[in-house]
């Protein structure tokens, strides 16, 4: 069974990890790396049923904790890019370029 | 009598002046009152006389030595100490200089009566300083502590100096007096710590292989302070303090303390014979160099200044001969007639308000004291038989023929020559000559300015007589002798007051005095002190300029790289920072995976 749980923790940070570098627009970027986090979860919670401890649940519900704070600062600077620009695009913004 | 120790009678002569300086410097109202604070200063130099006066009795008759230190400092190599040392050397020196600085003090009461009252006592206040610092260097057990006393009377030396320091000129020739003798106290400092770090101690009765450099570093500093060419130029400058000054530092005692270090650290210097040989040349070229310029001085202080460049140099050349008893002697000699011509010059000066001989004239006549005493210095100075300094001219003579330094020794012969020519030219000048209008109404002054040159007239006149008991002091032997270089010494210096005779008091010979026209040109044109101005600051022009170049072009150069190669490689690192989101996720992306593969090439 550990397996599969990893296989499908794999299967989730891959996707994620496909749509970070494929997405253009903000919002699907912040969603791919919602995605990656929960893949870390995954295995998180994965491991701590193996070892037959109560950790991986917990540092789970940390992280669960960690990335609504990471969405929530990520979204805001998401609603300003959009009211500068009136659009999402990543690409289009590259004011910061040296 | 007081039953006192040796060892308490020198604390007593030590401390006493300081006392007295101290509570002059502290008690402003007693130094500004004037003449109590000369009456202290009095004192404690009468305090001082009377105790080297009973240690050098106690010596005499053959006291043992005695030794008394404590501890200073921990050094990196054992206890450095401070302290007394009692032995013939320093017992006839202390007596010396309490002689003339009692002499002095007393001359200065009625020398300086004129001065304010508030001068008055900072001049004695100084005088009490002095005493203090040149004690501490004579009796100093090691030459760490002849050296502070070294530095200490080379400060009052400044002060004195400029005694009459809103006048620009001798605030000058201070700061100048100053100057060049703290030049040449680096050669003793230095010495210091080479032998420090090569005996781990200051002590003169060392055996080290470093002799050579030690001694030559230490005679630099005797070259500055014993007035040795091409060091000399702040002596004759320093005349612009006041006369009795000059008499005590800068004719009987201060300057003769590069003297008594040669003679203190003769143990350190007969390990070097090559410092020997240079003080042999640099002390002969010295005492000719000097007396010839003596001869066309017509300030009167000034041709004693020159005579004691001269005089300092016979001691050098002496003592660089191994001719310790001699220098030593010659500087015993030395002290009390080369203060007593000072004191007497003083006496003249105070009669006709001028230090030009040409002013004087006839003295003889209305200064019969004062003359009479300054012949006999002169004739001492000149080194006419019976008088003291002729044995130790003599001695000195005899030494260097004796190391077979026959040109030094022709230099020195001459000298001797020029000597009794230029005395010769200042008594049958100022004292015998025709009056000058200047003279008019000269008149001797008072007791407190005959006193001193009666006591000092004393040992000019007979102390040669007492070279034996003296010798024995230093733990030498003296038998009159009189080879054909002491004749031939006094031929030179009875013919040279003969010239002088025939030339001033007869008015013959006067082509004579063309020949020392160039001599003449030679010091009014200044150029020793010339060459020593333009050697430093061309010296320091170019040190300047290579410093300057170094920093422009090696130290900023450097820098400007630096920052050269920060902006191009800034403006090359640029490019890295797009600006696209999406190319630093390519990067962490990347990085990841090389952090992976890392981990899968290298397990654990």
């Amino acid at each position: 069974m550990m397996q599969a749980w990893l296989i499908l923790a794999a299967a989730l940070f891959s996707l994620g990890l496909f749509g970070l570098l494929t997405r253009r627009n903000a919002v699907g970027i912040l969603l791919s790396v919602e995605l990656m986090a929960n893949a870390v979860n995954v295995v998180l919670v994965a491991f701590g049923r193996w070892h037959g401890v109560a950790d991986g649940q917990v540092f789970a519900l940390f992280t669960t904790a960690i990335t609504v704070a990471e969405a929530a600062i990520g979204l805001a600077l998401v609603i300003l890019l959009y009211r500068q620009r009136q659009d999402v695009l990543v690409d289009a913004a590259t004011e910061m370029r040296g | 009598m007081l039953e006192l120790t040796p060892l308490q009678w020198a604390q007593l002569a030590l401390w006493v002046p300081l006392l007295s300086a101290v509570v002059l410097a502290a008690v402003w109202p007693l130094r500004k009152a004037g003449g109590p604070a000369a009456g202290v200063s009095l004192v404690a130099a009468t305090v001082n006389l009377a105790a080297a006066a009973v240690l050098l009795f106690g010596w005499l008759n053959g006291a043992e030595d005695v030794r008394h230190t404590a501890p200073w400092l921990i050094g990196g190599q054992g206890l450095i100490e401070l302290g007394v040392h009692l032995d013939g050397v320093s017992v006839s020196m202390l007596l010396v200089v309490a002689v003339v600085a009692w002499g002095v003090q007393v001359f200065s009461l009625g020398y300086l009566a004129d001065e304010p009252k508030a001068g008055f006592g900072r001049y004695y206040t100084w005088q009490s300083l002095f005493l203090f610092s040149m004690n501490s260097l004579v009796l100093a057990p090691n030459l760490l502590q002849l050296f502070l006393g070294w530095e200490l009377v080379g400060l009052c030396s400044y002060l004195l100096i400029g005694y009459w320091f809103t006048k620009p000129s001798a605030a000058k020739a201070a700061l100048k007096a100053f100057w060049v003798t703290k030049f040449a106290d680096m050669g003793l400092l230095l010495g210091l710590i080479v032998l420090y770090t090569h005996t781990g101690g200051f002590e003169w009765t060392a055996t080290t292989t470093a002799a050579t450099t030690v001694t030559l570093l230490f005679f630099l500093a005797v070259m500055g302070k014993s007035a040795q060419f091409p060091l000399h130029i702040w002596l004759p400058d320093a005349m612009e303090g006041p006369t009795p000054v000059s008499a005590l530092l800068h004719a009987a005692t201060m300057v003769a303390a590069g003297v008594f270090l040669v003679v203190r650290a003769a143990p350190l210097f007969a390990q070097a014979p090559l410092t020997g040989e240079v003080m042999t040349w640099i002390g002969a070229f010295t005492a000719l160099f000097a007396a010839s310029i003596a001869v066309v001085q017509t300030d009167i202080k000034k041709v004693l200044a020159y005579s004691t460049c001269s005089q300092l140099g016979y001691m050098v050349a002496a003592l660089g001969s191994g001719a310790v008893l001699g220098g030593y002697f010659h500087l015993t000699t030395h002290a009390f007639f080369k203060a007593l011509l000072f004191l007497a010059a003083g006496g003249l000066i105070h009669a006709v308000h001028s230090n030009e001989i040409s002013h004087m004239g006839g003295l003889l006549k209305k200064l019969p004291v004062t003359g009479w005493t300054f012949i006999i210095g002169a004739l001492a100075l000149a080194g006419f038989p019976g008088f003291s300094g002729f044995f130790s001219k003599d001695l000195i003579l005899e030494g260097v023929a004796h190391q077979g330094q026959w040109v030094p020794l022709a230099m020195l012969l001459v000298g001797a020559f020029l000597t009794a020519f230029y005395m010769g030219r200042v008594v049958f000048i100022a004292l015998l000559g025709a009056p000058s209008e200047h003279a008019a109404h000269a008149h001797e002054g008072g007791g407190s300015m005959k006193l001193p040159l009666l006591v000092l007239a004393v040992p000019a006149l007979a102390l040669g007589f007492f070279a034996g008991p003296v010798a024995g002091l230093w733990g030498h032997e003296y038998h009159f002798h009189l080879g054909w270089v002491g004749l031939t010494a006094s031929a030179l210096g009875l013919a040279g007051i003969g010239l002088s005779w025939v030339m001033f008091a007869k008015g013959g010979a006067q082509g004579l005095l063309a020949a020392f026209a160039p001599v003449g040109a030679l010091a009014r044109s200044g150029a020793v002190d010339r060459l020593w101005a333009t050697g430093y600051r061309q010296g320091l022009q170019v040190l300047g300029g290579a410093i300057a170049w170094l920093d422009r072009y090696v130290i900023d150069a450097l820098m400007n790289l630096i920052g050269y190669l920060s902006l191009a490689l800034g403006d090359r690192l640029r490019a890295v920072q797009t600006g696209n989101v999406r190319d630093y996720v390519y990067a962490v992306v990347a990085g990841l995976l090389l952090l992976g593969a890392w981990g899968a090439m290298f397990p654990g």
